[in-house]
């Protein structure tokens, strides 16, 4: 199961990071998320799994507009967000893809976990 | 409709404590969809604003008077699945943004990438000041 792990700023530094807005989905092999994380390049995203926890953090590069900043109902774009990963999720099987600011990673499940037809044998 | 003017920047304070409590860091605060960004320098203006998850089809831009108005629709992503976390916001949006001056009809570059769109603005040459010369 998936479950949020952080719904805080991160304590150590004074930089705010925004909690991306998430979907999820389960189906019997897989569980797919899918991240809001506009302004975000695949060079400044990083995404670890450390035990039961999964980490996507996102900075963005140095603002290179130094047009003096007017009005603004968001801050720099950076993104960061926990959650916790049970058993069922095969660490070495994670795939991720970032498209028009969507991250979508897809973790599949561990084949122990997947349900699984159980022949009987014939016995004379 | 959203319009900017200076008002908004001076009940911010108030938003910022709101906010404080209410645990809100990210950009999804109660402002409307979507949310903005506004530089100036000399005679142009940029306004970036945050769309992620929307294609250069389903945005549009008009100048209308001194007003920029994006609108468009973020069309539902959803699987025929069992969802676990149904946090994102989809559906039609409209904002308006008012400019400090008017602009450039044919100078207005806009660009989208990584979910992010872009307008680039410069201003007319009749919000320029004019000298005057006296006989």
């Amino acid at each position: 199961m998936m479950t949020d792990t952080n719904v805080k700023n991160s304590g150590e530094s004074r930089k705010v990071f925004h909690i991306p807005l998430t979907d999820i989905y389960e189906t019997a092999d897989i569980y797919s998320v899918k991240l809001e994380m506009p302004g975000i390049v695949k060079e400044n995203l990083d995404i670890v799994i450390d035990n039961d926890e999964l980490k996507i953090t996102a900075e963005s590069s140095p603002e290179e507009n130094t047009d003096s900043l007017k009005y603004a109902e968001f801050r720099a774009k950076d993104f960061s967000r926990t959650f916790r990963v049970g058993n069922d999720v095969d660490r070495n099987r994670i795939d991720a893809k970032l498209e028009n600011g969507i991250l979508t990673l897809t973790l599949h499940k561990s084949e122990a976990v997947k349900p699984k037809k159980i022949s009987i044998n014939q016995v004379n | 409709m959203y319009t900017y003017n200076i008002f908004n920047d001076m009940i911010k304070l108030r938003t910022v404590f709101d906010d404080f409590f209410e645990h809100k860091t990210g950009y999804e605060s109660s402002r409307e969809f979507p949310p903005v960004q506004i530089r100036e320098a000399d005679d142009r203006i940029t306004i970036h604003a945050l769309v992620p998850g929307i294609t250069s089809g389903n945005i549009d831009i008009q100048l209308v008077d001194d007003n920029i108005v994006i609108s468009g629709s973020k069309k539902e992503d959803y699987e025929n699945q069992q969802y676990i976390r149904k946090e994102r916001l989809f559906g039609e949006f409209k904002k308006s943004i008012k400019l400090p001056y008017r602009v450039k009809h044919d100078e207005i570059k806009a660009d989208l990438a990584n979910g992010v769109l872009t307008i680039n603005l410069t201003k007319s040459e009749d919000a320029k000041p004019k000298k005057i010369e006296i006989n």
